[in-house]
């Protein structure tokens, strides 16, 4: 159940800011495009009230000393009490653009350039949050921002880490926010302990294949979360996919890897995938 | 992390490793606090360093609860402490830890931290759980002093005896964020490993690391060292003696006897046999055409050639150079998989002249001819299940 806040009440909660338009809200924040005093285009983000405060706190602090292309970046993180409301909000830069939902629910395969292209941002993005031991958790169509320049923007990073699993079967291909078919093996079967920035990695992998091949590597319409959970877990039939199948080797070598069960199969970090990336562009 | 043979310390190495550095056999020295004292470590570090040699010091808390003179000398052996004590360290504690860390490391002007470490174990979370925490302190010591920090992965036998448990372990220790991998790999008891499977796990776990893109350093390698490259190592670390040829715990067992080994005759390490070979009760038995096979000399060896008395020790640094030359030819090509096969042809030729040595009805009394066979089928082995390791590091150079 995503969090909602209305358009009038943030409005007048907030009056130092234009409004411009409401967001997707998700179930930890409502999101308002608005503007600043400076006509600055900014992301405000209103905190769910029942979400994990001090975690939010701690994960605010790191990303505030990201300063990276493609990572979004934080402006300000405020907390207000009134007698009878509390509210954590925060604000980002506003992304222009769209995300990749669209870009990867055509059924076909971009290029290779333009897919070296697109993800070794996406993983110099991810590279900088594991530089500084971040993980994401929740990477997905939806969190990356496209700017109309075609460069990508990791968005909503650790928002996302401490929610439930939504039940997939409330969701309509897979495509909707909070459903878990970027997670990787550990999201499923694993503690937190078993989270780390590989986690990204291999839901990276997923994205990538979805760009390169043309559909999910894993999930099919109509599974449940149980049959999601043993594809992920067990399943390489990913590799038997002509389209998969007929990439260059280095491709299918290292989408494989991304895409590895175990850890310690995958790329040990972002910046290592992106530079074979730019590597095998041309392949 | 210098490519190539390094030195593993162990009981009376210092002047041999020194010797050795002279001979120009030898890119590293890991220092061993249980077999030198603080303040001699501090002396032959640099006396290493000036032989132009890298510097590590392992602390060794995979055996935790060992402690003799040597070691008490040095600051940190006040945290040789249970696992859960440790895990029970205050910030503050672990402040001092990490003074004592840094202390030591910037004394013997170390080119890295080794992260102490306890040795993984399958179903130990709570060991998992301070080997991050110990990383982590000996990470900031790295930072403090301006050099990387390399994780301890040395994988204890409820880990290696499986390759599920293996991976498991893998996913865990390759979490840190590391600048390099010091490994070691726990084998059943035993001369030297003659289980195909264990030695593929090993080789295969030595891989997984390499794919990282870090530096892997193979601790106790020994004999093993000969195909340490081939599964994607930047080092290989030999001790002279026979319980530094793989990582086991009984080294550190307590003991009350006087050590010695008695009198035993020297063993002449033969690189066309790889392995042992009796001076001279065996290699007199040997016909001059398989004499002149066998024994393959270094500047260690002439009494061997005028046959004449030998001591012990002489075929201590004999082994040392004999298996350092051998590893420093290997290491003279970067690519893994030669490495890889030019350890493959190296041993079964060796299986080829054990063949031989057999045939004359001689049988060598070590067992030396037992383990080659087996590790010829786990580089193969290795060279095609793990064909996309090699292809990714290849990928990543």
């Amino acid at each position: 159940m995503p969090f909602i806040v209305k358009l009038q009440d943030a409005q007048a909660e907030f009056p130092d800011y234009n409004f411009i338009a409401p967001l997707t809200p998700s179930e930890q924040k409502a999101a308002f495009h608005v503007q600043d005093a400076n006509g600055n285009d900014l992301c405000l983000k209103i905190i769910a009230p029942n979400y994990h405060i001090d975690r939010l706190q701690r994960e605010i602090q790191a990303l505030q000393s990201i300063d990276h292309d493609n990572v979004v970046k934080l402006v300000e993180y405020t907390f207000s009490s009134r007698p009878g409301q509390q509210r954590h909000y925060i604000i980002e830069e506003f992304i222009e653009g769209n995300d990749l939902t669209n870009r990867l629910s055509q059924g076909h395969g971009w290029n290779r350039v333009e897919v070296a292209d697109v993800f070794a941002m996406i993983l110099d993005g991810l590279g900088a949050l594991d530089a500084r031991n971040i993980v994401h958790r929740d990477l997905k169509p939806s969190n990356i921002r496209v700017r109309p320049d075609g460069h990508p923007v990791i968005i909503d990073f650790g928002l996302a880490r401490h929610i439930d699993l939504p039940d997939i079967t409330r969701t309509k291909d897979g495509a909707a926010i909070g459903t878990p078919i970027y997670f990787a093996p550990e999201q499923f079967n694993g503690t937190k302990h078993d989270i780390d920035p590989r986690t990204d990695i291999f839901a990276a992998g997923v994205l990538m294949y979805e760009a390169l091949v043309g559909q999910h590597p894993f999930w099919q319409h109509g599974m449940n979360m149980q049959q999601l959970s043993d594809a992920v877990c067990n399943s390489d039939g990913y590799r038997h996919i002509p389209t998969f199948a007929a990439l260059p080797d280095r491709w299918r070598l290292i989408l494989a890897r991304m895409l590895e069960k175990n850890r310690a199969g995958r790329p040990r970090n972002a910046a290592q995938v992106a530079t074979i990336l730019r590597k095998i562009r041309e392949d | 992390m210098q490519r190539g043979f390094w030195h593993q310390f162990g009981d009376r190495s210092q002047r041999l490793a020194e010797e050795q550095l002279a001979h120009g056999n030898g890119v590293g020295v890991i220092i061993s606090p249980r077999d030198l004292t603080y303040e001699r470590a501090v002396e032959y570090a640099e006396s290493y360093r000036g032989a132009g040699a890298e510097i590590l010091i392992d602390q060794q808390f995979y055996v935790l609860r060992f402690t003799n003179s040597r070691l008490a000398s040095y600051p940190i052996s006040d945290y040789r402490i249970s696992v859960s004590d440790l895990n029970r360290l205050s910030d503050h504690d672990a402040s001092r830890l990490a003074a004592s860390l840094e202390l030591i490391n910037q004394r013997i002007r170390a080119n890295a931290v080794l992260a102490p470490a306890l040795t993984y174990e399958a179903g130990r979370p709570d060991i998992d759980r301070l080997n991050a925490r110990l990383f982590q302190i000996s990470q900031e010591v790295g930072n403090v002093l301006g050099i990387p920090t390399y994780a301890t992965v040395v994988l204890g036998q409820s880990t290696t005896s499986s390759q599920a448990n293996l991976d498991s372990a893998l996913s865990r220790a390759t979490s840190l964020n590391a600048d390099g991998w010091y490994y070691a790999f726990e084998f059943p008891p035993e001369r030297v490993p003659s289980d195909a499977d264990a030695v593929y796990r090993c080789c295969k776990a030595g891989l997984t690391l390499a794919c990282t893109g870090k530096p892997v350093l193979h601790g106790y390698a020994g004999p093993m060292a000969l195909f340490s490259m081939g599964f994607g190592a930047t080092g290989s670390a030999v001790g002279h003696s026979q319980n530094l040829w793989r990582f086991a715990r009984e080294r550190w067992a307590p003991s009350n006897d006087q050590g010695g080994g008695g009198n035993a005759p020297p063993r002449f390490f033969s690189t066309t046999l790889w392995g042992t070979i009796i001076y001279p009760d065996e290699t007199a038995l040997l016909s001059p055409a398989l004499q002149s096979e066998v024994l393959t000399h270094s500047p260690f060896s002439d009494s061997v050639n005028s046959n004449l008395n030998w001591p012990r020790w002489e075929a201590n640094k004999h082994l040392i150079y004999a298996i350092g030359r051998a590893i420093t030819d290997i290491s003279g090509n970067p690519d893994p998989r030669t490495c890889a096969q030019q350890a493959i042809d190296r041993l079964s030729s060796a299986t080829n002249l054990h063949g031989r040595v057999a045939a004359t009805g001689l049988n060598l009394g070590d067992g030396t001819n037992v383990y080659q066979d087996a590790w010829v089928r786990a580089l193969s082995r290795l060279m095609t299940d793990a064909s996309n390791d090699y292809d990714y590091l290849y990928l990543l150079a």
